[in-house]
Formats: C-alpha cells, structure tokens, sequence
C-alpha cells in the first residue's frame, strides 16, 4: 500500500514536471541556473584545499621501495665532485664547440658510449642553436629494453649556468658506472639549455624529430621510464642549498605520475631531511591561503601549458620526469642532493614495470597533499556545462513565437490585447477544448545566417594563430596592437554589416541561434578541454561568464555597459592586461608562446584563438547587434 | 682475421678422435673487461648412442633427441650485451651465442609438418624440464621454420635431408640465472668437480656485462661418410669486469675509495686537499682466477682426453702481460704457442696437488691485444611513440672495405602487425644513392593468436656504408586475460638475427668447419608497450553498473509491468467484502484441519 502510495506520487511528479514544460516561469529559469553552475564551480574549487576535499600522498608503487635504500654517495666522491666543479667553471667563457668537445672528453673517461646532437630551431624570427651531449651506461644487469635518463642542462630555464648541476650529472655518471646492479640503462644528458635542447633530444629519440633541423642520435638505449633534471646553479665555490623546488609541470599541462613526485619528496624529505616545496612557494605553512596559492599556481602553469624545465619535454612521450632544483639558503649540501639523485635513480632502477599505478591528473596543494581528477574535474565541467544550459535554452527559445512584445508596447490598450491571446477550439472525440492560438504555430529556424556566421568567426580564429605564430619578434607587439583594436572593432563592423547586407537585418531569431551556437561550441569544447587539460578550460570557462548572460537589448545604457564589460573581457585585452600584471613585455610573451608553438608543441594558443576569440566575438555582436 | 684463424687452429683440431675434451681462452679486453671462453666438447659415436650405449654424451638430452628423432639441436641462454666497439669480433664469431634470453633451433626427422610440429612440440617440453627454462612457453606463435638464416652444422645424410624440418623460438623475456647452469654442469663429465668447469660459480657467472651458454649437438662423419659419431659443444662464453669481480662476496658494495688511495691529478689548478680529479688508470689490475671467479681450479677433469691436456687454459694477451701459474706445488711455464697466445695444461695427478691459479701482476699497462674488428654493426631500436603503432628501425653499418652480403631475419610476436609496404631500405654513403640493396624477401603474414610473423631479408651492404631497414607498425589490442601479470611493462620482441654470408675471401681464408658454423650477429631486444587497460577499473565498472541495472531497471521495470488502480476502484475493497474474505479464508482452514483429522482416523480403521 505504502508503495503504490509512493509510486502515486511519483507520477503525480512526473505530469507537474511535463506540465512545467510549458510553464513560461521555466524559461526564466536558466540564466539563475547558469549563475548557480558558475557559483558551485568557483566555490568546489574553493574547497578542494580543505581537509575534507584534499587527500594525503601515498606511494602507489609497490616496486619504487622510495628511501629504503643506503646510499653512498660521499667520503672522496666529495673531492672528485669539486674537481668536476672547477672544471665545469672553467668551461664557461669556452666556446660552445670547445665545451661539448670536453663534455664528451669527460664522459668518455668514465667509460660511457658517447653521443652528441646538434640542433636548430627558429621561431619568431630567433635562432636557437645548440648542442647536446649523452652518454649511455650500459647497466650490467640490463638487456638494452629499458632507461633512465638524468639530465644536467648548461643553462637552466631563467637561463643561469647550472655549474653544480652539470658538475653532479658528471660524478654521478662516474660513480654509477661501478655499480652492478642497474637492471635499466642510465643515460647523462647535458642539453645545451632547458628550453630546447632536451626537447630536440627526446624528439629525436623517439623519431618524431624534423631531420631538416634535428640531428637523428648515433646510439640509443630502450624505452625511456623517467628522467630526473638537477638544476644546481652554484658556482666553483659552492652554496648550501635550504631546501628542494620539485618541478613537474609537462607542456601542455600533462603531468609525470604522482608517484614519481611522491618518491622524489618522501626521498628528499624522509631520507635525507631536506624540506620540499613546490609552485615556487618557498614558504608554505599548511594554511589554507598557501594552500589554495599553490594549487592556483599549479592550475596557472598548467592552463599556460609552456615548459617549465629541461623535464617538460619529455611527458608528452609518456616518460615520467621532473625537475630537482635547489632554492634557499641552508645547510643542506651537494653530497645531500647528490644522495637524493642517486636514491631516486634506485628507485627507478626497482621498478619492474612502467609508472602506472598512481594519478596522472592531479592538482597538489602542498608536497604532500593532492586531489585528484575525480574530485576536482566536475567544477570545471560545472562552469563548462552553464554554457551548455543556456545554449539548450536559447534554442528553445528560438522555436518559440516571440513573446509578446515587452519592448515594443508602450500604451496600455496594447497591453489589455496583449492579455487576450487569440484561442482555438480544439476538439477531440467528444472533448472540446479552448487552446492559445500560439502553442499550435509552427516557427521555422532560419539556420543558414546563423551557421554561416558562426563558422566565419571561427575560421576568421585562424588569422591571429596564424600572425602570431610566424610574425617575427620585432613586429610582435605592432601586430598584438593592431589586432586588440581590430579585436574591438570587429564586432560593431559585423553588426554593421549584418544590419547593412541584404536581403534583410537579422530578426531576433536568428540573433538568438548565433548566440545558441556560439555557446553550444563553447560549452563542448570547455568540456572536452577540461578532460586534457583542466586548468586551461577552468580559466578559459571562468573568462568566458558574461557570454552566457549577454542578451540583444535596444537600450544604449544597457548596451553600453555590456559592450564595456566585454571589451575588457576581450581576448587580447586579457592577455594584455596579464602582461602587464606580470611586468612582461606582451611581444616577448608572444614570441615565447611562438617559440612553445614551434618547438614543444603546445596548443594553448589554438584554446585561446579559435576557442575563446570566436565565442568573444559572437558574444559582443549579440550584445550589440540591437543598435545597428 | 689472425685471431679467428687462430682459434680454428686450436678449436678444430677437437673435432674427431677423442670422447672428451675441454678448452677454456681468457683474454683480457680494454677497460678492464675480461673474456672468458669455456668449451666442453662430448663425443659419442654414432652406433654406441643407436645402441643407447652413453658414455661421455648426457643420457637425459640424448634419450630426448631420440625420442623427438632430433637430429641437430641448438639451445642458447644469453645475457647482457656484447660491445663490439670495444671487445671487437664477437667469440665463435658469434655462431655459439643466442638473442638475449633463451633461443632454440633445430632439425628434426619427420615425414610431415604436422609430425614435425608435433616432435618440436615434444622437444620444447622436454627440454623445459631438463633445463629448468620456460622453453615450454615456446608455442607455435613463437615457432618460425627460417629459410635462409641457418644451415645445418652437422653432417647429414643427402638421403634424410628432405625429411628435416628446422623450427625455430625463442623467448626473449626469460630471464637466464643459475637454475639453468646447474643443469648445464650436470652435463659435463665432471660435473663442475673437476676442470675448468670447477670455476663456474653463479653468482660471478650472472654478474658478468654479457654471457652466453650454449649446447649445440650435431652429427659429424668422417669424409667418406663411413664413420659418424654425435658431437655435443657446450659453450659458455662471459665477459667480466674485473674490478667489478673481484669484490669480496661478503662487501659486495662499490663504497667510494679513500681519498688516500685515489691518485689525482696534480697538474690541475684546483688540485687541493678536498678537490681532486682521478687520474686515469695506467696499470694493468692485478688478478687471479680465484679474484674472478671465486674458486682455484681443482685440477684436471680425469675424464678428458689426456693427449689433449698441453693446451687446455689459453691466454690471450700481449707477451708483455706476465702472469705466473701456480699449479700445486709443481712449477709450470706456458708454452708460448702464438704471438698472442700463451697456453698451458691443468695438473692431473695427487702427487703434485690439485689446485691450480693464474695470477697476473699489477704492471704497467700493456697495449691492448690485437682485435678482430668485427664485420657488421647492427642496432635496431623503436620509433615512434604512442599505443596505437610504432616502427622498427634497424641501421645495419659495414665498416669494412669490402660489400657485405647478409641474412636478416625477424621473428615477430602476433600482436605486432608490420606493413611489408612501408619497408624500406635505404643505403647512405657516397655513390650509393641509387644502390638496391634489397636482394630477397621472405615474408609470412602473421595470424592472430597462432604464430608470428617472420620477415627474412637477403641484403648487399657496399663497403664503409650504413644501411637502414625500417617498417612500421600497428599493435594489436589483446584480450584481457592474455596480458602478463606485469602488462604494463611492454612486451619483448626477440631480437634480429642476422648471418653474414661469406664471400670469397673468407671462403678461402676460414676452414669448412668454421663456415659451416657460419658468422652470426644478434640486436638487443625491444620492449613493445602496447594498449593497456587499468585493470583495477573493470571491478569499478562492474560494481558500479551493477548498481545502477539494479536501481534504473528495477524500479522502471515495476513501473512498466504494474497496473495502477486507485484504492477505491479495486473490487472488493469494501469493509464488507473484506470481512467476506476473512470468513472465507477461517473456513477453509477450518475444513483442511477437520479434513486432516478424519483422514487420520480413516487410517486408523
């Protein structure tokens, strides 16, 4: 009895949800919807620093056994370390040529197969040149399948010569090879700087490289299963070091396993006593301000999707990497980092199968604590999905007859008819019923205006992918400016030209559907992009709010006020704006992006310009189309 | 040249005659590697292992071979990585060494190849036990009958050569260690008591940079045919670093030396008290057979052939490398037999004690011995990245001034599919741009999940060139209960075999035997990551459809079958007709009691 009682009710539900279907209150509905997705987006990711959200790492990892090894890196290594300084220092008003010439001296003294890579990259009218040297250790116990590789770059990524680091690499080389029990094969790489010259190696290792400015590698070793960069920039003499920078971050936001970071801070911090910081945050206290400052670095390095070491280039091959740098001023030395280096080296050396069992997608929060896709993917496919609502419901909107006026009536007997819809009779067998004339009306979607002009402005998306990324330096900025005012030209150009171009200005509809459209892409694209890279969609979704809430409106007041709201909001206007909140001069910016664009392969630039331009564009003539 | 001549001179003079005999070559490589070359090599004649008549062959592989009518078999574990570059040639130029992990071939009697599969089959299995392998694992997907890269060793009659079937596997994940030497020593006559196989110790064996065991069994006649007997060869080869041997078993750790006892070099201007850079070594390090390999030879295996003991330990080494024998209490000198080639007998009696040593000196460093530069370099590796397809690439570099005319031969797993039309092979070099260096193709296609593919190429290489062979390919997606247990390692892929065909100079040059063995260079392995699935997700999966079937489908499915009716429209609902209803149901329990009671008592009557 209770049941049917409840199954009652739940019909009696299921027929008031039908009947709200043609409740006129619905269509009101969705703008608060949208504004409450957008309000539960910011306010989950507000949460995830919270205890309750965030969750403490773990090494995942049975294999990687992380500090349960001795390490003896010490005692004479010390003296001989100090002397690979000093030859390392002395290298540096060298020539290139006369560096790499010694390089390979010193490697091959330790008893290692040598190899060397020229490369050459130019993008935005630069060259960059350079030249790698590795060295291949063939462990004992290995049959060639498998690698390590530690890197030691000359120049590190704010371009300092990495004298300890490269020094490191080289007595680490030398005291490895003594060793019997590497099961994978050990490869010293010293790129000739961190931006590219570990990309142009990692490229050609796997054969993806561009033979015409790549040189191909004369030996190679198995499959790579982690790269661990040293970034130590002290010089002959030395600097005790308070604490290690764990840099992760990949292009394109991808990131190494969690585990690796893991085993790299339970090493540094477990075994050896070195505190571990992340996200340039060199003073963390565990509140939730600096916990919520490092995910929100995170998520910025990671939306921006450039490089962010020597290690970065090797994620997109799936080969788990990170950067060891040293910051602060302790009393922690370069034996200590040396012993970290070689106990993650052993680590890596346990592993029986390539890193898989811990997270890929992760935001951390402080060197221990993290949250994870599942907890934190649905705020960005929350705000995603507001776009999508009010797309659905613009379209709705548009089969609908055009609700009586509100703009246009004006005296009061127009509104007493308006009240008054005209009715039908309808008959049904022997029921009669008296129905508004308006629910039987069949409106036609005119579709070619709007799909036509939504593809213009996407495809009109290529122009500044394409500028940006082959205008050389010197014109970058001259181009960024003329193209933020285009930018800002462009939608009352459109609307001029919508209003002007026969055979007719666009009706209301139409307006509607472009708007329906335009979010409808936005929405999808967001949701597929906060999949791949979440940072990037959260930030590019949170950028794009006032799309969803810009109606044609034939007031100036109004119009004018949005058109404000969206010309600061405008793509170029954001990025300007960030230049400048970051004291960055905006060519440089673009002529970094180009050079990400050439060489690392990073597509941030394709979110932003055929993505967020085209939806920014849409939204102003939308905001502005009514004037004209 | 000079060396592989060499060696001939001391290896086939073993080859008829005596029942047992066994050599071992040392020869000090740079970097202070050690080569150590052992060789053990059992006759029986032909009539005596009919008759199952054995004396110095192992009864337990030769009652196999009968069983399976095996006629030539060869089984190889190997290790590690041979380093042409520095060690030159390789030993046996390569025809005694195998692809990493185990490798089998041979030829085996049969009248069809579906019996011929059957005994190989058989063999594998046998085998397995026998040697304590996973040969087993060897099915027919890993199972290829090659064409052009191998020739039988032995001497068959022409008659039974069209019933010969060679097959050919191998499996380059198993992972060889000393479980499979015990069995190997059980072979030998003196099982590892006595002779040189007294210096195999596991621990040093499996800690060499590269090592390889063999057996290889084969029937040799006599010119005329007449007389034939059953060769066995066991052959293991291994080089050592000898700093890295010589650590005690018990400090095994490569601690870093004291400051004191590193020589630094003091003509650098930061030379100090806490900067050193090493000097590099300038010294020969000294060693001894009981550093290297952990034991003394126990004196002469009694067993072996006592016409053949002068030359039974052979050095190979510069005359200005010095060592001095201690055998017993007796004085030996090595007889100097060649430039490089110093040799000498094991002791064989009590009366002047058992245990023999080499010991070498620390001396200044001598110049390395002459090498034999090796004919072909060959290194394949992967291209590509991503779960979907890969190529192979495989750059194949004749040093020599002379064209080199080669076998190459891939045996490759089934769920690797290569495209034969994106084969390529490209010459670079001067003058060579229009050169075809592809002669021959031998392709078999492979089929899912019953045998692999196998590519077999016949290909010119023009002198000081560098030829480079490359395909592509698309990985096959496995079902879920064929991945190993360490599924996200990636899967090996045997490597390339590749026979250098000899030319005309080297037919004149090397002896029948040699190029019957023929020249042999193996690639390292490659791992091949296919599509993985997480395997903890179809538990999560399950659970959670699971759940959600039950909730969705049942409550719909109520919704669908149920039909609806208000209370009051239901007949019978009135209060009336209920009390009806609870009259009816007393009075039928009523009759069933009273009716049960009266039957008792019927049966009572």
């Amino acid at each position: 009895m209770f049941l049917l009682r409840e199954l009652l009710a739940e019909i009696r539900i299921a027929t008031a949800i039908l009947g709200l279907r043609h409740d006129p209150r619905l269509l009101k509905l969705p703008p608060y919807l949208s504004a409450l997705c957008i309000l539960v987006g910011t306010v989950w990711l507000l949460l995830l620093p919270l205890n309750e959200y965030s969750r403490q790492t773990y090494v995942s990892e049975n294999a990687l056994l992380p500090g349960q090894v001795h390490t003896y890196f010490g005692g004479s290594e010390h003296n001989i370390f100090r002397a690979y300084r000093h030859e390392v220092h002395a290298l540096e008003h060298k020539s290139a040529e006369e560096r790499t010439e010694k390089f390979v001296e010193l490697l091959k003294d330790c008893g290692l197969k040598v190899g060397r890579q020229k490369y050459e990259y130019s993008s935005a009218g630069n060259t960059v040149s350079g030249e790698n040297v590795y060295a291949v250790l063939q462990g004992p116990r290995a049959d060639a399948t498998e690698a390590i590789v530690l890197i030691g770059a000359w120049r590190n990524m704010d371009n300092v010569i990495n004298y300890s680091g490269v020094a490191l690499v080289l007595t680490l080389a030398r005291y490895f090879k003594r060793w019997s029990l590497w099961s994978k094969d050990i490869i010293f790489l010293l790129p000739f700087d961190s931006a590219s010259g570990s990309q142009a190696w990692v490229d050609a290792y796997h054969d993806a490289h561009d033979p015409l400015h790549v040189q191909p590698l004369s030996i190679k070793s198995g499959a790579l299963q982690g790269a661990i960069a040293v970034d130590y920039p002290a010089g002959p003499w030395g600097h005790r070091f308070e604490k290690l920078h764990i840099v992760y971050d990949g292009v394109n936001g991808q990131l190494p396993n969690l585990d690796l970071f893991n085993t790299a801070v339970n090493i540094a911090s477990g075994q050896m006593g070195i505190g571990t910081t992340l996200q340039r945050m060199w003073h963390h206290s565990d509140s939730y301000r600096d916990r919520l400052m490092t995910m929100l670095r995170g998520m910025l390095s990671q939306g921006l999707g450039h490089v962010s070491g020597p290690h970065s280039a090797f994620i997109p091959y799936h080969v788990d990497a990170i950067t060891v740098q040293t910051v602060g001023d302790g009393w922690h030395d370069e034996m200590s980092l040396g012993r970290t280096v070689e106990s993650l080296c052993r680590s890596l050396n346990n592993l029986l199968e390539h890193l898989h069992q811990s997270f890929f997608f992760y935001l951390l929060m402080q060197a221990n604590r993290f949250v994870s896709i599942g907890t934190y993917l649905p705020s960005a496919m929350i705000i995603a999905a507001n776009f999508t609502i009010t797309s659905i419901v613009l379209w709705v909107q548009s089969g609908r007859p055009a609700a009586p006026s509100k703009v246009a009536s004006t005296s009061n007997s127009e509104k007493e008819k308006a009240k008054e819809p005209d009715l039908t009779i309808v008959k049904e067998g022997r029921n009669v019923a008296l129905v508004p004339a308006a629910a039987f009306e069949v409106i036609e979607r005119h579709l070619f205006l709007p799909v036509g002009f939504i593809a213009t402005v996407h495809f009109l998306g290529l122009l500044p992918l394409y500028v940006f990324n082959t205008a050389p330096q010197a014109t970058l900025k001259a181009s960024f400016t003329i193209f933020t005012i285009l930018t800002l030209v462009l939608p009352h150009a459109f609307s001029q030209a919508l209003a002007r171009i026969p055979p007719q200005p666009p009706t209301p509809q139409q307006i509607t559907l472009i708007q329906s459209f335009s979010l409808l892409l936005l929405g999808l694209f967001l949701s597929a992009l906060a999949t791949l890279n979440f940072s990037l969609s959260l930030m590019i979704g949170l950028l794009s709010t006032p799309f969803s809430f810009v109606r044609p409106s034939k007031s100036p007041i109004l119009v004018g006020l949005m058109n404000l709201l969206l010309a600061a909001m405008a793509p170029p206007v954001v990025m300007g704006g960030i230049a400048w909140w970051f004291g960055k001069d905006v060519g440089e910016l673009l002529a970094q992006a180009s050079f990400g664009w050439h060489v690392w392969g990073m597509w941030t630039q394709v979110v932003i310009w055929l993505v967020w331009w085209p939806a920014w564009v849409t939204a102003s003539v939308v905001a502005i189309g009514a004037l004209y | 040249m000079f060396f592989s001549f060499l060696l001939c001179l001391f290896f086939t003079s073993l080859a008829y005659g005596s029942d047992y005999r066994e050599r071992l070559l040392l020869r000090p490589l740079p970097h202070g590697a050690l080569l150590a070359s052992f060789n053990f090599q059992s006759n029986a004649s032909s009539t005596s292992f009919e008759q199952q008549n054995f004396r110095y062959f192992p009864r337990s592989l030769g009652q196999i071979l009968q069983h399976t009518h095996t006629k030539e078999l060869h089984l190889r574990f190997s290790l590690g990585r041979w380093d042409a570059e520095a060690w030159g040639a390789r030993p046996w130029n390569g025809a005694r060494e195998g692809g990493t992990g185990v490798e089998l071939w041979a030829w085996v009697e049969a009248a069809s190849d579906k019996e011929a599969n059957a005994r190989w089959l058989t063999l594998t299995n046998a085998l397995s036990g026998l040697f304590c392998a996973s040969l087993n694992f060897i099915d027919s997907t890993r199972t290829i009958r090659p064409v052009m890269t191998f020739e039988p060793e032995g001497s068959h009659p022409p008659n039974a050569l069209g019933n010969l079937h060679l097959l050919h596997g191998n499996l380059p994940h198993e992972v060889v260690c000393t479980e499979n030497l015990t069995p190997f020593l059980k072979l030998l006559p003196c099982k590892g008591k006595a002779g040189i196989s007294s210096l195999f110790d596991g621990h040093k064996l499996f800690d060499a940079s590269w090592q390889t065991m063999a057996i290889d069994v084969r029937p040799v006649c006599t010119g005329d045919g007449s007389e034939c007997v059953l060769e066995m060869e066991q052959t293991v080869d291994m080089v050592l670093d000898i700093e890295r041997s010589k650590r005690p078993r018990d400090n095994p750790i490569p601690r870093p030396a004291p400051i004191e006892d590193i020589r630094c070099d003091e003509s650098k201007f930061y030379n100090s008290h806490d900067s050193c850079m090493p000097l590099a070594k300038s010294t020969e390090p000294a060693w001894s057979l009981q550093d290297v390999f952990g034991r003394q030879i126990s004196g002469a295996c009694p067993l072996s052939d006592a016409n053949d003991a002068e030359r039974v330990i052979c050095v190979n080494a510069v005359p200005e490398r010095t060592f001095e024998i201690r055998s017993g209490a007796a004085q030996r000198v090595a007889e100097q037999v060649a430039p490089d080639m110093r040799c000498t007998a094991l002791p064989s009696g009590p009366e002047e004690g058992l245990d023999f040593d080499l010991l070498f000196s620390d001396q200044p460093l001598t110049p390395p011995v002459n090498l034999t530069r090796p004919r072909l370099h060959a290194f394949r590796s992967m291209t590509g990245h991503g779960q979907e397809r890969g190529g192979i690439e495989a750059v194949l570099r004749n040093p020599l001034s002379q064209p080199v005319s080669l076998v190459y031969m891939e045996s490759l797993p089934w769920f690797m599919k290569p495209y034969l039309h994106t084969l390529n092979v490209a010459v670079s070099g001067n003058g060579n741009r229009d050169f075809q260096a592809l002669k021959e193709t031998y392709y078999r296609p492979a089929v899912d999940r019953e045998r692999g593919t196998h590519i077999e190429l016949l290909l010119e290489i023009p002198a000081s060139s560098t030829l480079t062979l490359s395909y592509d390919f698309d990985k096959a997606i496995l079902r879920y209960t064929e991945y190993p247990p360490d599924a996200n390692r990636g899967f090996d892929v045997a490597p390339a075999v590749i026979r250098l065909l000899p030319n005309a100079a080297d037919i004149a040059s090397t002896s029948a035997d040699e190029r019957q063995k023929g020249v042999y260079l193996r690639t390292t392995d490659l791992l091949l990551p296919l599509p993985t699935p997480d395997f903890s997700m179809p538990y999560n999966v399950i659970i959670l459809t699971s759940t959600v079937m039950a909730l969705g489908f049942g409550s719909i499915f109520n919704l669908l079958v149920r039909r609806f009716v208000a209370a009051d429209e239901v007949e019978g609902a009135t209060l009336r007709a209920r009390i009806a209803g609870l009259k009816e149901r007393f009075r039928s329990k009523l009759q069933s009691i009273w009716a049960r009671h009266s039957g008792k008592g019927e049966k009572d009557q």
